[in-house]
């Protein structure tokens, strides 16, 4: 077992690359009673065209099939995980992203048996056909409330419109329509493929004791038999820079139109520190831009262009990478104008210096410290981290190291106009 | 949990002296009966007062100067409990000695005191561009309840079951309230909340008792307040009954069931109506989640909450609206299993055991620590959480028997899409 320290946060690492291929990493932290324990592949909503573990020819799978796959991953034949848990005294919950499937449970309690729970459950795969159509209502229905979620709805309308053929675009859960076409087979195949504990990460943090619970993942890996581990093939279409499509719209029962301004951008060209930095960069360019602090946002308020509900967001996965920037509007065109008015302020001379970076680095730095409080955000971030390659406590050496000139790059391709689009939802033209 | 120091009569100060967190968090306080004309003002008083101070005396100014403090947090809430509105003001910042050349913990106390005591005024007065403008966000933020489904039936359910009591008054306020508000009405608002409130002050972190409260005490000079207190019955109005459907453009049906139960917080069988509220919806492993959803596949979400300051318990679950009576039915038929005694030992003790983890967990985070503490700590006897998980330990399937018998059905209210035209015309 490796120790690593990081002494600027206070924090020791635990880590092991187990036999089977399985990471693992432990984070003890003291004064907490719970501990958050995250079983995570690699392996999300993008992954649907592949060649299958053991086979030569790829396959394409219905749309939303990892998120299906998580539901049936807790019911067993001898009845619901979540019961299990209960006895135990455990919150458990799972959730899936463009990426990842992570399964999760945190305790203040039993936390071996809840520990071999969740390992055992997601190592032991058990789908029929019938309750595979069982869950397609649930699902149905969980489909079903989002489409009743304008901000939800706005979001992935404008991711949908960015993208002609990645798989990015594709909603996560799928639709009812691509849902109904998968099969107990279809599950079984996507989970051999992905959910090889070579692809996976545990992450464990809270109240733990390292050596204990590393003895006892080892000891319970140990005991099963895994295939030997072979190269994922996982197939993506070639995605040219410029946006699908330049506009669009939805008319939904809403108070105010929602406007969302999407930009499509380059993934993250390094891994390490330096994509750590290039993401960092990316986040404190747009904070520089739209943050609280920034002129577009002091002209946007004062002007009644945006309220409380304005945001923005950086995605950056292996494979691809987006910026979405939007806020409920009364005036959703002024908005537009003003968001793409500013990406052209900035790229005719770059409005920044050392300054304005040395004050977003600070803030960032805090930001961090705090967001350490959270057991939650240090597997979660911690995984997507590891996955994309990188190490999450290496933030503040790359909050550190970026200079202005980091900045200036990014901004070229955020303001490329070729690669942006522009979704709104509006209230119904006939006042509902 | 807590270590309680009295400053004036109404002023109270809870410290809790931890070396768990990175950060130091605060929340000041502000205390008032519940109502709609209060709400209002001081939503708007609580942007105001987030906006700007006399020192920064515009948002851009006191935002850049939190992001230099290592991106200090401040903000206000407005919220409510029972038959109070809450204002409070909060901050948390990086404990000092990670930063080292900084003195962070002192600077956010002078924050948090200029905005309190010395807002951003002109002539004695809220400036009129900031009212005007965050009187408008209030508004947007009232009106944009409409945009969220579930929330908008819950809301619907509450104002139907309880028209006239602090159920159905919202902490933001009401549309029509906030219209009519001026900066000379939200100002005198404020001179009422610093002189009248009672008024709770939260420290969590790695501080030195003393040396916190000193510092407090010279940052803020409260005078001495009597606490105003509620009156014994709160009117409620007279609640509707039976069933209410109403229509809006939406794809999935919003089902939420009012039930009402004489059992509220503080009282003795108070710790067993958690229980029962427990495995009648409370957890994936409740009645509810296991047959509405689990067995009969018709919800992705189906829960109950216990609103223990107003005797209501709350199920909502999204479901095809076409199959609210088969729903209805399904939830009732939970009820009356739990009235028959039909309660496992399982259920039971995975209940007791998901309400402690619940709690335990919840002391995980600094504002967790506060928001417990502070919603328990009235409690006849005091609040700790480990006496608090020993009263659950005796309930008995029995004592669930009898307080599902404490519940009863008042209103059944849908919120669904509007009907197809050709089945109109059908």
């Amino acid at each position: 077992m490796k120790m690593l320290e990081y002494s600027r946060v206070n924090e020791t690492l635990y880590h092991e690359t187990l036999p089977n291929g399985l990471q693992v990493f432990i984070l003890p932290k003291s004064g907490f009673s719970k501990t958050y324990v995250s079983f995570t592949t690699r392996y999300g909503s993008i992954d649907n065209t592949f060649i299958p573990l053991g086979k030569d020819e790829v396959v394409r799978v219905p749309d939303g099939i990892a998120h299906f796959l998580e539901h049936k991953m807790f019911e067993k034949e001898d009845g619901d995980v979540f019961q299990k848990f209960g006895m135990n005294g455990a919150s458990a919950n799972a959730f899936t992203s463009f990426t990842r499937t992570a399964y999760l449970f945190s305790a203040t309690e039993n936390l071996y048996p809840n520990t071999e729970l969740l390992l055992d459950f997601v190592q032991a795969p058990y789908f029929t056909e019938e309750t595979v159509e069982k869950e397609k209502g649930i699902i149905g229905q969980e489909i079903t409330m989002y489409d009743d979620l304008p901000d939800w709805r706005s979001y992935f309308g404008t991711i949908e419109n960015l993208y002609k053929e990645h798989p990015v675009k594709i909603d996560i859960a799928g639709t009812v329509e691509s849902i109904s076409k998968i099969t107990a087979d279809h599950l079984y195949e996507c989970y051999h493929t992905f959910y090889h504990p070579s692809n996976m990460l545990v992450f464990a943090v809270g109240a733990v004791d390292p050596e204990e619970m590393m003895d006892f993942i080892r000891d319970n890996q140990a005991g099963k038999t895994f295939d030997k581990p072979e190269r994922i093939v996982r197939q993506f279409p070639q995605e040219k820079m410029e946006s699908a499509v330049k506009e669009g719209s939805l008319e939904m029962d809403v108070s105010k139109p929602k406007v969302h301004v999407g930009i499509k951008l380059p993934a993250l060209a390094e891994e390490g520190l330096e994509g750590l930095k290039q993401e960092l960069a990316y986040q404190i360019l747009i904070d520089l831009l739209y943050g609280k602090t920034s002129k577009f946002y002091t002209e946007a308020y004062e002007e009644g262009l945006i309220d409380e509900s304005f945001s923005t967001d950086f995605t950056a996965e292996e494979g691809f990478a987006f910026s979405v920037i939007g806020s409920d509007s009364a005036k959703p065109e002024e908005l537009t104008k003003k968001i793409e008015d500013t990406l052209q302020w900035a790229s005719e001379k770059f409005p920044f210096g050392q300054e304005d970076l040395d004050r977003q680095r600070r803030r960032r730095i805090g930001f961090f410290m705090r967001a350490l409080n959270s057991v939650e955000y240090i597997a979660n971030q911690f995984t997507r981290y590891a996955f994309n390659g990188m190490n999450l406590f290496d933030t503040v050496t790359a909050l550190e190291a970026l200079e202005v000139k980091d900045l200036q790059r990014v901004l070229v391709p955020l303001t490329d106009e070729k690669a942006r689009t522009v979704f709104t939802v509006k209230p119904p033209a006939n006042g509902g | 949990m807590f270590t309680e120091t009295r400053l004036t009569q109404g002023v109270r100060l809870y410290v809790r002296r931890t070396e768990q967190f990175k950060t130091l968090t605060f929340s000041i306080r502000f205390k008032q009966p519940l109502t709609a004309e209060g709400a209002s003002e001081r939503a708007v008083l609580a942007n105001i007062l987030e906006d700007s101070t006399e020192t920064y005396p515009s948002r851009a100014a006191l935002r850049q100067a939190l992001e230099t403090m290592y991106g200090t947090l401040y903000y206000t809430d407005v919220g409510k409990r029972g038959g109070y509105h809450y204002l409070s003001f909060n901050a948390e910042c990086v404990d000092d000695r990670l930063i080292r050349d900084e003195d962070i913990a002192d600077w956010t106390i002078r924050l948090l005191a200029d905005a309190v005591l010395r807002p951003n005024l002109q002539d004695g007065v809220f400036k009129a561009q900031v009212f005007e403008r965050e009187k408008q966000t209030v508004l947007e933020r009232v009106r944009s309840l409409y945009d969220d489904k579930t929330r908008y039936a819950q809301h619907r359910l509450l104002t139907l079951l309880r028209p006239e009591g602090p159920e159905s008054i919202r902490a933001t306020g009401e549309e029509t309230l906030l219209e009519a508000l001026t900066p000379e009405k939200v100002m005198e608002a404020y001179r009422r909340m610093i002189g009248e409130d009672e008024i709770e002050i939260y420290v969590v972190g790695a501080v030195d008792e003393e040396a916190i409260t000193s510092s407090l005490k010279e940052a803020f000079h409260f005078e001495g307040r009597v606490p105003a207190v509620l009156p014994e019955k709160a009117a409620r109005g007279t609640g509707k009954e039976g069933r209410i459907s109403e229509k809006q453009n939406m794809k999935q049906g919003k089902l939420h069931i009012g039930f009402s139960t004489p059992v509220m917080f503080g009282t003795e069988d108070f710790p067993k109506m958690q229980l029962a509220n427990g495995i009648f919806g409370g957890f994936p492993h409740s009645k509810l989640f296991m047959n509405v959803r689990e067995k009969e596949s018709m919800a992705y979400y189906a829960a109950s909450s216990y609103l223990s300051r107003y005797g209501l318990i709350t199920v909502s679950a999204g479901i095809d609206a076409d199959l609210a009576d088969k729903a209805t039915k399904l939830i009732d038929e939970q009820l009356e299993a739990m009235r028959a005694g039909e309660i496992t030992d399982t259920e039971l003790s995975q209940t007791k055991a998901m309400l402690a983890n619940q709690l335990r967990e919840a002391l995980d985070s600094s504002r967790g620590q506060i928001e417990i503490f502070d919603q328990y700590k009235d409690l006849p006897g005091g609040f700790t959480p480990e006496g608090w998980i020993a009263k659950w330990e005796p309930v008995t399937a029995d004592d669930i028997r009898e307080m599902a018998g404490k519940i009863d059905r008042q209103l059944v209210y849908l919120l669904s899409g509007k009907e197809e035209s050709a089945d109109e015309n059908a």
